[in-house]
């Protein structure tokens, strides 16, 4: 470089951009190197180039404008990294800040509709990576950069706004794990809020038609991404609440970026939430991602099949516990009247063995085994025309020397009681007990 | 939750009573009589529960709300494939 030189529109001789120096389009035209000097004695005949005299001086916004191109034209959009300083929302909705480094500064503008779009305002401080075009503001002679969107290191933009909700709604107690309500264990009818659409929908029926064929599901359609969605999903679930016909419902989209997944970030799904009252689980995105309605809700989970195979139980096993139900019931009947040998009761209990063997699979076998429950209890045996004899505290009567001479005791019959006073006794040759035994 | 879930048995309700029937017939101040009737009642709801397992076949509706308010579910074809991105409709 040579010292001496004083450009006028060229670069100077310490200019550091890399791209500017050959490239340059506009680049300095010939007659503007003309030395200054010549300007001292103009010609009156031929007026002098643009710039090169004070007869020809260049009007201030003729110059900004060449300038504002020249530097449009070097860059175009790029991303720009550096600290936020003096992060300013204006009134119009424009914010105003600076980035800058441990050297420079830069101005920068970001428009109301691309502010619009930021999850959060960054806070000063923060080192972001901002996208936009640098130019120069004619109006004011200043170099800046528009900007349109701003990335913060680690998706901190989204990290910030989740962080502020997350608070906000700690701060209300909503957070509160003792808020949290069981699931249904067996829900009858299960709301889903999601777009009718989406493969979460797709998932979650298969998974219910295929663990709990008897659960019917209810879509509450509504958009989960884009704009508008928040809304959409906090009306979707309003639905289901006035409906009010749910046992269970369950807020869930496929997976997507933090962008696509926003909407169950956002307050008005959290409050949408926190008013159900109906228990509700939340399934949005894959495993790793956790939004606010995932907090809020009464359970996560990590997707939405997931969700479904945690509010529906599989039937075998509903079928299961009634088994082990029916077989509780015979036990506890055969317990109560533990010194009783009564053929109905003994019944009773080979019955419990057989409903553990027969019923094994779904459709009917269940039923028909409570039927066939039914007709070998006590009260099917009495009707065959058996009789059971009670004492006045209703305890079985199974011996004969149980019975006093001219006492009193009861038959209970199908449809009622004898009542019967004891004549005589007399033992049963050995041959009638062992017939009993059978 | 309102009454109009209420026409389905509820499977874990006749669970509930079914367990208070076991618990009065593991207690010995009942007479035999009181005790077969608890006993029937039990298969009772036994048979119930069994029943809301056997019925129903995946049924899939979507909630529409009218203008005016009022509600309507309409069965609903999942789709079997990719509906699209998100949202639409």
């Amino acid at each position: 470089m040579s010292p001496g030189q004083i450009p006028l529109f060229g670069d100077p001789p310490d200019e550091p951009g890399p791209t500017r120096s050959q490239t340059e389009p506009e680049a300095p035209p010939p007659d503007a190197v003309e030395p200054a000097a010549a300007s001292v004695e103009p010609v009156a005949s031929e007026p002098p180039p643009p710039g090169t005299a004070p007869e020809s001086a260049i009007p201030v916004t003729e110059l900004n404008e060449r300038a504002r191109r020249l530097v449009e034209g070097a860059f175009g959009n790029v991303w720009v990294g550096g600290e936020v300083t003096n992060w300013g929302p204006h009134r119009s909705g424009h914010c105003y800040f600076s980035l800058r480094d441990d050297d420079a500064q830069l101005s920068c503008v970001m428009f109301r509709s691309d502010v619009q779009r930021l999850p959060a305002h960054p806070a000063d401080g923060m080192r972001v990576a901002a996208y936009g075009r640098p130019t120069i503001y004619g109006a004011r002679g200043s170099y800046q950069l528009v900007v349109r969107d701003i990335r913060a290191e680690g998706e901190g933009l989204w990290k910030l706004a989740f962080e502020k909700l997350k608070a906000k709604l700690a701060a209300e107690g909503l957070l509160d794990p003792a808020r949290k309500r069981a699931i249904p264990r067996v829900p009858r009818r299960i709301g889903v809020v999601t777009s009718r659409s989406g493969a979460a929908l797709r998932d979650i029926v298969a998974v219910v038609r295929r663990r709990a064929p008897w659960a019917r599901v209810l879509v509450s359609d509504c958009r989960v991404q884009g704009d508008g969605s928040a809304e959409s999903i906090a009306m979707a679930l309003d639905r289901l609440v006035r409906h009010g016909a749910c046992d269970v419902i369950v807020l869930t989209r496929g997976g997507g970026s933090i962008e696509d997944l926003w909407a169950f970030n956002e307050e008005v799904v959290a409050r949408a939430i926190c008013a159900c009252p109906v228990p509700t689980i939340s399934a949005v995105g894959h495993e790793i991602d956790v939004t606010i309605a995932d907090l809020v809700a009464d359970m996560r989970a990590p997707t939405p099949s997931a969700a479904a195979e945690a509010v529906v139980p599989e039937t075998e096993v509903l079928q299961q516990v009634l088994r082990s139900r029916a077989g509780v019931l015979v036990q506890v009947l055969r317990r109560r009247t533990r010194h009783g040998r009564e053929r109905a009761l003994r019944a009773a209990s080979r019955l419990n063995e057989r409903m553990v063997t027969t019923v094994r699979d779904r459709r009917g076998r269940l039923e028909r085994a409570a039927g066939r429950l039914d007709a070998l209890s006590p009260l099917g045996t009495l009707r065959r025309g058996y009789a059971v004899p009670l004492d006045d505290e209703g305890r079985v009567l199974r011996r004969v020397d149980e019975f006093q001479p001219g006492g009193t005791f009861r038959l209970r019959v199908t449809d009622g009681n004898i009542h019967c006073r004891t004549e005589s006794r007399s033992e049963a040759p050995e041959s009638a007990t062992a017939g009993e035994t059978t | 939750m309102s009454d109009a879930s209420d026409q389905a048995p509820n499977f874990e309700r006749l669970m509930g009573d079914l367990e208070d029937i076991v618990e009065r017939l593991g207690g010995n101040d009942l007479e035999l009589e009181e005790a077969l009737a608890l006993f029937e009642r039990g298969v009772g709801c036994l048979r119930d529960a069994g029943k809301f397992l056997d019925g129903a076949e995946g049924r899939v509706e979507e909630l529409i709300e009218s203008a005016a308010g009022d509600f309507e579910a309409i069965g609903f074809e999942v789709p079997d494939h990719e509906g699209g991105a998100a949202g639409g409709g």
